[in-house]
């Protein structure tokens, strides 16, 4: 390989085929005079523009597209030659780093040698070490194109916000399960968003027998093993329901909030007794309309009940994840939208305040297509103010275009799998720790179950890995009509 | 250490006896030439080098007939054949140059083209080697009927194009001798008795050609020959191509020899003509019989035969074969490429136009 052109931090090497470097490899320019060293990832691969390569093709054509036939007597061999200089490629490739006394740095302000400087490939296991991505809380994320582990920390996750995107079908949920465990083997607590109930099975192996997660994965339903009474709820908690979810006006929460404490001070916070108060409740006609329509959204959803025996206290469950650590699970499959915003109202809102009461240290949050649940409020409210109270969120989205550009902006990870739309590419070449360039070019072209793996967790260098199998059963299959 | 290579032989044509001398001693040479060059720096000059035309000296006496020859198209399938060699100087040791020679044979047959190349060989020449090389692969050719005569080389500049022409004359011997009832198309004039087309050799290809009941037309790019102080190839009459124009008068001074009656064609309605030599021993009949299907079988762009351009265009070497001849000669002979600067750019900067052109 030479060194060819530099522009910016765009290097441009001519490869000769027996050279195989591909898009996403790694190459290590170094020059021995300067003793310093570029790191720079290949994202594209072009023929070079080898002159004269045009007239050959041409005059194997002579007329009506036929290739002309005939036969080469080469004595001297030089047909070899001719196909090596032909097929020679110019690799883009995109500086990351130099390196220079075993030190990495951003700066790609030098310009190495055209002649002297030697370029080869620089190993995963290798660039791994240089830019120190490992640690003591390794996940190893899948196997990269070089035979070798892509391992990750735990704690590059740790107070970061996380996206994981790509078509439908690729594994994004795959990946945010294999997330998901070996946070709860490290003990995290973890709550799921689950919005098509595949997450339900964790704790099972492929072969349906218990795996060693299974005591640790809690499935919460909304309206079966998983309702609360009101007198466990905090007024807040509530009234964020009725205004974020249920859109309740002011003066009906007005009323709502003085409702809520009259019947409290009387012992008396149940549905029925609410439902009775607001039926009963001396105010302006248009108020009362609009509180009973709320209380009979929430009684309706089956979410809340006046039996203490079926409610289940969150704060329970959370407890029960603290120590050893663990998976919630809130299956939000067969729930309507509204319900759907009510229940993670209701979640938020507890995962808050235990947080800020300190009864939990952190909670990582998996959000799967979070516009089909999440207020738009709660975006900015999740990246700043959630994070500081210890909710570290990772959204799983096939539509990145849901998910607004400031989240991208403040995303500290993107594990990116294949998208071919331009506009799809558009959207999340627009997150801050990523170059434009290698989000179209390699992502345009990863095979089904790779991801390109972005920010913290890889240290700024980009790395594409399969990722590896789990003996998880699976459950997020689309059902099909023509299938045994 | 050289590998040592062997000639392929499997020449395309179906006869029983191709005699393989010529092509086996240009490759003996080129290793032999490049041998001596090993472990030498080489400048490199990629200068593509046109084979030199006759100086004919024209006798004021040419006359071009003012009536012409309409030629109508016979379709009758006929093989139509053509050669052409070219020769590249890929740049320039301490001792000499470093050329690459090619030659190619064209030809169509069931509306086809199909191709044999020969080559690249490639030659280190210098003072000391010229005349070793250039005799030997003289006498490769004529080993019979001139090996007696030893030949003085021509000066090194002067090498590469006689080396194309030994090659291009053996190929065309070869297409002589096993072409049969075909038209068989040169590049260039049945001009002889030049050091490198001596009239004999010209006067076998051209004699094994007739035996085969095949004639050889011979067409040239440009032509120096004028009738009344006008090139021959811009006086053509108002008529409807394609026709003939006749000349007279066409006398050399001795030793040269025109092996053929020099014609001007125009194929078709393109506004081009070109001198066109056919063998004086052939009947008129078989002449026009000839040409009629070149044109009934042939396709013409600009008036000139397709199978004549392809034999051109496949034996030309490209930037990307240039590319690769150093690239080869760098990797199996051991010759360091340097960039020397270049005297005139150095001198004169933006009016230095370099050397090749001064």
């Amino acid at each position: 390989m030479k060194l060819y052109k530099k522009e910016g931090n765009i290097l441009q090497i001519i490869s000769f085929p027996t050279e195989s470097a591909e898009k996403g490899d790694y190459l290590l320019v170094e020059d021995q005079d300067a003793a310093k060293a570029l790191i720079a990832q290949v994202i594209d691969v072009q023929f070079a523009a080898v002159p004269g390569v045009l007239e050959e093709l041409l005059r194997t054509l002579p007329d009506g597209g036929e290739p002309l036939q005939g036969e080469d007597i080469d004595p001297m061999e030089i047909a070899p030659h001719i196909t090596y200089i032909q097929d020679a490629s110019l690799l883009i490739c995109k500086i990351r780093a130099t390196l220079e006394n075993e030190m990495l740095s951003p700066s790609s302000s030098w310009l190495p040698s055209r002649s002297q400087s030697t370029i080869k490939k620089l190993s995963i296991p290798m660039l791994m070490k240089l830019a120190k991505i490992d640690g003591k809380l390794p996940i190893i994320l899948g196997g990269t194109k070089d035979s070798s582990l892509l391992t990750i920390d735990a704690s590059a996750i740790d107070g970061t916000l996380n996206i994981i995107t790509g078509k439908k079908g690729c594994g994004k949920s795959h990946l945010s399960k294999l997330l998901m465990v070996n946070l709860v083997g490290y003990r995290a607590t973890v709550v799921i968003f689950d919005l098509n109930g595949e997450y339900t099975s964790l704790g099972m192996s492929n072969d349906g027998k218990r795996n060693m997660y299974y005591d640790k994965i809690h499935t919460l339903t909304p309206g079966q093993n998983f309702k609360v009474a009101l007198e466990q709820l905090h007024l807040n908690t509530v009234m964020g329901i009725l205004v974020n979810a249920l859109h309740l006006p002011g003066t009906s929460a007005r009323e709502f909030r003085r409702i809520w404490k009259m019947l409290k001070e009387k012992g008396k916070l149940n549905m029925q007794e609410l439902g009775e108060a607001i039926r009963d409740l001396n105010c302006n006609q248009h108020v009362r309309d609009a509180l009973a329509s709320r209380f009979h959204s929430l009684a309706n959803s089956g979410f809340f009940t006046d039996c203490p025996g079926e409610a289940t206290l969150l704060d329970e469950t959370v407890l029960k994840s603290k120590d050893q650590g663990g998976a919630i699970v809130i299956n939000l499959k067969n729930t309507s939208n509204i319900d759907r915003q009510i229940v993670v109202e209701y979640v938020l809102g507890k995962l808050v305040d235990s947080l800020s009461n300190w009864k939990l240290k952190a909670v990582f949050l998996f959000a799967e297509e979070a516009h089909l649940y999440l207020r738009e409020t709660y975006w900015d409210d999740i990246v700043t103010r959630m994070r500081h109270f210890g909710i570290f969120t990772t959204f799983i989205t096939n539509q990145p275009d849901t998910i607004q550009e400031n989240i991208y902006r403040q995303a500290d990870n993107i594990f990116l799998f294949n998208f071919t739309n331009e506009h799809d590419l558009d959207v999340v070449s627009r997150a801050a720790r990523v170059d434009a360039e290698t989000v179209r070019s390699i992502a345009r072209d990863l095979p089904p179950h790779h991801c390109l793996t972005l920010g913290k967790v890889v240290s700024d260098f980009p790395i594409v890995a399969r990722v590896r199998a789990l003996d998880i059963k699976t459950m997020g299959e689309t059902r099909l009509f023509f299938k045994d | 250490m050289i590998e040592q290579y062997t000639i392929t032989n499997k020449y395309n044509f179906p006869q029983p006896t191709i005699d393989t001398a010529l092509p086996q001693r240009f490759l003996e040479q080129s290793l032999n030439s490049l041998k001596q060059v090993q472990h030498q720096p080489l400048q490199l000059n990629p200068q593509n080098l046109q084979q030199f035309s006759i100086t004919e000296q024209y006798p004021s006496s040419i006359q071009l007939k003012p009536q012409p020859i309409p030629i109508k198209p016979d379709h009758q399938e006929t093989l139509i054949a053509a050669v052409d060699s070219s020769t590249i100087k890929i740049g320039e040791t301490s001792t000499g140059i470093i050329v690459a020679i090619r030659g190619a044979t064209v030809w169509r047959q069931n509306h086809r083209y199909k191709y044999t190349r020969l080559g690249p060989f490639i030659f280190h020449i210098t003072e000391e080697n010229k005349n070793a090389l250039y005799n030997v692969l003289e006498r490769a050719y004529f080993s019979f009927s001139y090996g007696a005569i030893h030949q003085a080389a021509p000066n090194i500049m002067q090498m590469p194009m006689r080396l194309a022409g030994l090659l291009e004359r053996w190929l065309q011997t070869m297409i002589a001798k096993t072409v049969n009832h075909g038209v068989i198309l040169f590049d260039g004039s049945l001009t002889s008795g030049t050091f490198d087309t001596p009239v004999q050799r010209l006067k076998e290809i051209l004699g094994y050609a007739r035996r085969n009941d095949s004639t050889v037309l011979a067409f040239s790019k440009a032509t120096t020959l004028r009738a009344n102080g006008i090139l021959i190839t811009e006086q053509l009459p108002n008529r409807e191509p394609p026709y003939l124009l006749e000349t007279t008068g066409i006398h050399f001074k001795s030793p040269i020899i025109l092996l053929g009656d020099v014609y001007v064609a125009r194929l078709n309605k393109a506004n081009f003509a070109f001198r066109l030599d056919i063998d004086k021993e052939t009947s008129e009949e078989q002449r026009m019989d000839a040409l009629r299907k070149l044109i009934g079988n042939d396709l013409y762009a600009q008036s000139y035969p397709e199978t004549l351009r392809l034999s051109h265009i496949l034996c030309t070497f490209t930037a990307n074969e240039v590319l690769a001849i150093q690239h080869f000669i760098t990797h199996k002979h051991g010759i360091q490429i340097v960039n020397r600067p270049d005297m005139h750019r150095l001198l004169f900067g933006p009016f230095g136009s370099g050397e090749i052109y001064a």
